[in-house]
């Protein structure tokens, strides 16, 4: 049967110590998604991406990537993927040609000579491609450290944070990139704390203190919330808040028949921002409720 | 295996072609220990005698030079490696311990090819120790054979510390293998449990074969030290490279 799931996480736990990172975290990622991982700092976003590719090992729950399991077969899995870490992690003595091929190298490819060549083209570096790293800007550094990760052409790519650092019209330009990437069947995890880019995705997981709060398309999560609907007649304004707005409104405007005062209809969709912030608001909520109780 | 050996390759290449264009590092690991060299010439013509053979002295002193020298910037290196998240890279980018530890290795042993060699040649010329080609030739063996082996303490220690500061709680360490190793005072003398100790640092391996080479014995009149000597860091760097961490 063909494999569909690119990655499966079954009650994913992960501690340090006595700080939880993950707790009880259930995922499955389609092949060919752009699949975000959003939350605060400490949310667990790293965490995740460090037990998928093998960095750390869970301290309870099972986990595949690609069909290997990352705690036993991690060679198998890191020869299938690319991975950005949060950091630049770039030799800064080196040119960004340098150290392209230097951690393309452990993988076989073709024509490496000119695998570099697009690569750092496609970053928009080719005309820095022999100066040092340490010169560059730090968003220039996050680009390199993406050419790193591009370079072998790999199945999955796991970027944390990529795009923070760098100009919107290059931003704009890696996303259409992934979206290609994504429908030739590659799948991309990203971790991100930017709500606009957050939008982006296939699917999204929002993740807060190592709980997943939600797993949904971002439509989806702005829909599920509260929309606002304003309905003026003449000067009078109703407000109206209702969940889902697609399928509730035309139950709402039902209600009104065919009034012909009816001058002006607004809806108001929370933001992402907002629909992600009620979330950790209630969770928090429970927390202190739960621990009130004990 | 070929594909293991281009990898180790590939490291090494890479390192040697930071080393070519990090003077200051490359600087220090030569000049630092001719310049410590030097001083030790200064207190030993203040403390000159007749009836003083400094020759059983300064070999070992400048043997000590290069492995306190080398373990301090091996660790220094690696543990910023690790700081820097280029470790964790080369490991996810498919890159082994033994391809990591030994590259490392490769393009270090070159520097310490030198800086042994630049040392020996200080040494000779500054304490005119008049020794024929064969007693420099071994001497500069034993002295190259203990820069690598301190590049592997450096590496095994890299793994104990989080940062370029924590290396530096080793320092006393290091310094007591001088105290253990009989370069200052005669082993014998210490006590019985202190004696014990000695097998645990390269000094004492390397000590005990110069003072057979400056008494004008063959390198392998006292082969067991020699064979102790290579085992001690065949044990170190195989440690070295089994801990070498991908994170913390």
């Amino acid at each position: 049967m063909k494999q569909t799931k690119a990655i499966q996480i079954r009650e994913l736990d992960k501690n340090f110590g006595e700080v939880k990172a993950l707790k009880s975290v259930s995922l499955k990622i389609e092949k060919g998604q752009i699949f975000g991982l959003l939350g605060a700092n400490g949310a667990g976003k790293t965490t995740l991406i460090r037990l998928l590719i093998g960095s750390t090992k869970p301290s309870s729950g099972h986990l595949t990537v690609i069909g290997f399991d990352p705690t036993k077969q991690k060679r198998a899995i890191r020869k299938l993927i690319g991975y950005m870490p949060q950091s630049p992690a770039l030799y800064e003595d080196l040119t960004p040609r340098e150290n392209i091929h230097f951690f393309c190298h452990a993988h076989r490819i073709e024509n490496i000579s000119q695998r570099v060549d697009d690569v750092i083209a496609f970053v928009g570096l080719s005309e820095r491609a022999h100066d040092p790293v340490y010169k560059f800007s730090g968003g220039m550094k996050q680009r390199v450290s993406l050419a790193c990760a591009l370079v072998h052409q790999p199945k999955m790519l796991l970027l944390d944070e990529p795009t923070s650092g760098i100009d919107p019209k290059l931003r704009e330009a890696f996303w259409e990139h992934f979206r290609e990437l994504a429908s030739r069947g590659v799948t991309i995890i990203f971790s991100t704390h930017q709500m606009n880019e957050a939008m982006y995705c296939d699917r999204l997981a929002v993740l807060h203190q190592g709980v997943l709060l939600a797993n949904d398309t971002p439509r989806q999560l702005l829909w599920n919330n509260r929309s606002r609907i304003k309905i003026w007649r003449g000067k009078q304004v109703t407000e109206k808040v209702v969940i889902n707005y697609p399928e509730q409104l035309p139950g709402e405007l039902q209600s009104y028949g065919l009034d012909s005062t009816i001058s002006r209809i607004e809806i108001e969709e929370d933001t992402l921002e907002t629909v992600v912030l009620r979330m950790i608001n209630e969770q928090e909520v429970q927390y202190l409720k739960e621990a009130k109780d004990d | 295996m070929t594909n293991m050996i281009k990898r180790i390759g590939i490291v090494a290449g890479r390192v040697m072609n930071q080393l070519r264009r990090d003077h200051r590092f490359v600087g220090i690991s030569l000049v630092f220990p001719l310049i410590i060299l030097y001083f030790i010439k200064v207190v030993f013509d203040v403390l000159a005698s007749p009836f003083f053979n400094i020759s059983v002295y300064v070999v070992p002193y400048a043997a000590f030079i290069i492995h306190f020298v080398t373990f301090i910037l091996t660790a220094i290196v690696l543990v910023r490696e690790r700081t820097a998240g280029t470790l964790a890279r080369m490991f996810v980018s498919g890159y082994n311990q033994i391809e990591i530890v030994s590259g490392y290795l490769s393009a270090y042993t070159v520097l310490a090819t030198v800086q042994s060699l630049l040392v020996l040649i200080e040494l000779n010329w500054i304490f005119e120790l008049g020794y024929n080609i064969g007693q420099l030739g071994s001497i500069y063996l034993i002295m190259w054979v203990l820069a690598i082996v301190s590049m592997a303490i450096g590496m095994l220690v890299s793994n104990f510390a989080r940062n370029e500061g924590q290396v530096f709680p080793f320092i006393p360490l290091v310094l007591l293998s001088v105290i253990l190793s009989g370069i200052i005072l005669p082993i014998e003398r210490l006590p019985e449990w202190v004696q014990a100790l000695s097998f645990l640092t390269p000094l004492y391996y390397v000590n005990e074969v110069l003072q057979k080479l400056i008494g004008g014995s063959g390198l392998f009149d006292d082969w067991p030290k020699l064979i102790g000597l290579l085992a001690y860091g065949l044990v170190i760097v195989s440690i070295a490279t089994l801990s070498l961490r991908e994170s913390d």
